[in-house]
């Protein structure tokens, strides 16, 4: 697991109320039964933590830890 | 933890927001014909709309004056197009001046805009194109505006949909201006197409007319949040969504009253924001569902203390069932920043109705009824009662003036005080009808003009009291959602057949609704079925964005109706009487032994 994916896990643990385990291809709507509106709570950590904005669209088309990291990590180059 | 409040020190900030009140020029509360001369008479003055950024930056700032010029010049680019006079012009309303510019534009250009969602959603890309490419077909749009972003969702969208014009919002303001002169619709034309009801499959739009438009937005000032020269009003609600759009960017624009806004996301992602740029910029009016006031006041912490939100007059609820324990909860964490429980307004209404329906006096506290929750199922009457076995709900105000209501018992009586029945309504805000669908039209007006809400409740004091939904819908943090579309998208996993799926509401004990999803089981071991449960979980959370419970359960177990329709109704009830169970292996045994075997 990348460094970006072993931290953005680290900020997905306290949204993890099932206790699944954490991997990159863990789906972050889907595994983790978080709601909508909790999902943009996390999201919002994620900008916070990385100082990046992840656009609508964007993660219209982001499932798991590993496809959040990639645009985190493209995200922050731009930067 | 961060402070929930953290801004940006970023540089790009403009300098004042417009005025709360306009000096020289009289306020003039809706009293015009079309949408097109409300804008020009509050373009004669300095107040208008105000975005602020996903950090709470003021990012741009949008006098009516400026909103009129730009729409103006927006409508003469779509004309050189050569869009015929009442075509479709279908934008995705997101929160910013360039949807603001397209939907007033079309009302000077002769044209009918057509406000599309965007995008929400982790993963919801797939779900978000079929659902557009509906909504796109049932109006017959002729071009889909939207942001450079979104183009290419949108483009995938418009091809399903048979539409092919795709422009952004870029390519359509570098378009040249034609010189025809602007004819814009008035009085008794057709004024935008609403989305609202239906699923993603079959979705309808709404046709409001101008007199419509007029007539609510008039009453929605006057009646309903009466508002005055000093008030300002917040929003982070969707525009796509009528409570956003009539309530929060029409009526203010009809009554020259300055809004701020925040977006949709960021309101999600920073919730209390909210109330830190209420308190800002001292507003007078806003609404959310109650989920909204929930979430804000449980993010707001510490921070409570530094606000100022005592000038708040109007905290309007709607778009959900009201819930009194939420209001009671975001009164109590927020009366240290001198917010007032009087403020709290609730309110009913839908977008056949272009919004409002009925206000509670913003003059007067809430109204809880505590009713007999046995007497009020068995019998449909609603009994006060107190104790365990009461059922609170909020009284949701008198009907306009200029309207009126009934309550009808199912052979269609009309009932009085205190019987729950269907709510139908009749209204000059009533649309003109479904576009193009007068199937569908014809199915909720009456040949008596009056429209069937779908909406169950009862009288009191001549107060309207919602008690829930006659159809299946399912009513979640604001939003309606289709049990089809759970249940279509359940479907497709291998495991499952068209009819293995129920999907329903079901109350908790905190009064929300619970989404439960009925799912027949033929695998052979419980571990397989495990497994299916995920599968379904996960892509209900994908198509439709909400978390549910999968109750997996015996084949033929599900009840059809006598034409083989589910009967989600006689599903919900077998589930809530124990009489559809969860697999266990026990059962599943007796599965493997008769395919034949049910319950």
């Amino acid at each position: 697991m990348t460094d970006t994916a072993a931290q953005i896990c680290k900020l997905l643990e306290p949204f993890n109320s099932n206790g699944t385990a954490l991997s990159a291809k863990t789906d972050i709507s889907a595994d983790l039964n978080i709601d909508s509106v909790t999902v943009m709570d996390f999201v919002m950590e994620v900008e916070d933590h990385f100082d990046i904005e992840i656009p609508l669209n964007v993660l219209s088309e982001t499932r798991t830890v590993e496809d959040l990291a990639k645009v985190v990590d493209s995200r922050v180059k731009k930067g | 933890m961060q402070s929930a409040l953290k801004r940006s020190g970023r540089a790009d900030v403009v300098s004042t927001a417009t005025p709360t009140s306009n000096r020289s020029l009289a306020q003039n509360s809706a009293g015009f014909g079309s949408l097109a001369e409300g804008l020009d008479y509050a373009a004669r003055g300095v107040t208008g709309f105000n975005f602020y950024s996903a950090r709470g930056a003021l990012e741009t700032v949008l006098p009516y004056s400026e909103l009129r010029r730009r729409a103006m010049a927006t409508a003469r680019r779509l004309l050189s197009l050569g869009l015929a006079r009442g075509d479709r012009v279908a934008v995705v309303a997101e929160t910013g001046p360039d949807f603001m510019a397209v939907f007033f534009g079309c009302q000077y250009a002769g044209l009918i805009p057509c406000p599309l969602p965007y995008t929400m959603y982790i993963g919801g890309k797939d779900s978000y194109i079929e659902r557009v490419a509906g909504m796109l077909a049932a109006a017959r749009v002729q071009i889909v505006i939207a942001g450079e972003d979104l183009t290419s969702h949108i483009m995938d969208a418009a091809a399903r949909a048979g539409v092919n014009r795709v422009m952004s919002h870029a390519e359509l303001q570098a378009l040249p201006e034609a010189a025809a002169k602007l004819e814009p619709f008035g009085p008794s034309d057709d004024a935008y197409i609403q989305y609202s009801s239906g699923s993603t499959s079959n979705p309808k739009g709404v046709l409001i007319s101008q007199s419509a438009i007029m007539a609510n937005a008039r009453a929605i000032l006057r009646e309903g949040l009466r508002t005055g020269p000093d008030d300002r009003a917040f929003s982070w609600l969707p525009l796509y969504h009528d409570m956003g759009l009539v309530g929060f960017c029409l009526s203010p624009a009809l009554g020259q009253v300055s809004v701020d806004f925040l977006s949709t996301s960021a309101f999600a992602r920073r919730p209390a924001l909210w109330l830190k740029l209420m308190s800002d910029n001292k507003s007078t009016v806003t609404y959310s569902p109650s989920f909204g006031y929930d979430l804000a006041a449980r993010r707001i912490n510490g921070d409570a203390v530094t606000l100022d939100l005592s000038r708040l007059r109007v905290a309007g609820i709607g778009g959900d069932m009201v819930r009194p324990d939420v209001l009671e909860g975001f009164a109590a964490t927020l009366a240290v920043a001198g917010f007032r429980q009087e403020a709290f307004l609730p309110s009913y209404g839908m977008a056949e109705t272009t919004l409002a329906i009925a206000f509670v006096d913003p003059a007067k506290p809430i109204r809880i009824d505590a009713v007999d929750r046995l007497v009020l199922k068995s019998e449909g009457r609603a009994v006060p009662a107190t104790g365990g076995n009461a059922r609170r709900f909020v009284a949701c105000g008198r009907p306009l003036s200029d309207s009126k209501v009934e309550i009808r018992s199912a052979d269609g009586a009309v009932l009085g005080e205190r019987s729950v029945g269907r709510i139908f309504v009749r209204t000059p805000s009533l649309m003109n009808g479904y576009f193009q669908n007068e199937d569908a039209t014809a199915a909720v007006v009456g040949a008596d003009g009056f429209l069937d809400t779908g909406d169950m409740g009862y009288w009191l004091d001549g107060e309207i009291v919602i008690t829930g939904r006659a159809k299946d819908l399912i009513l979640h943090n604001g939003r309606n959602i289709w049990p089809q579309d759970i249940e279509w998208a359940a479907e497709q996993l291998d495991a499952l057949r068209a009819g293995d799926v129920a999907a329903f509401a079901v109350e908790n004990e905190l009064g929300e609704d619970e989404v439960v999803v009925l799912v027949q089981c033929r695998l052979q071991d419980m571990a397989a079925a495990e497994a299916l449960r995920n599968e379904v979980s996960a892509v209900v959370h994908r198509s439709a964005g909400v978390e549910c419970r999968v109750v997996m359960v015996p084949p033929k177990s599900l009840p059809f109706t006598s034409s083989g329709k589910l009967s989600r109704a006689a599903a919900r009830q077998k589930f809530l009487s124990g009489d559809i169970a969860e697999i266990t292996a026990a059962t599943l045994a007796v599965t493997q032994d008769g395919p034949e075997a049910s319950l």
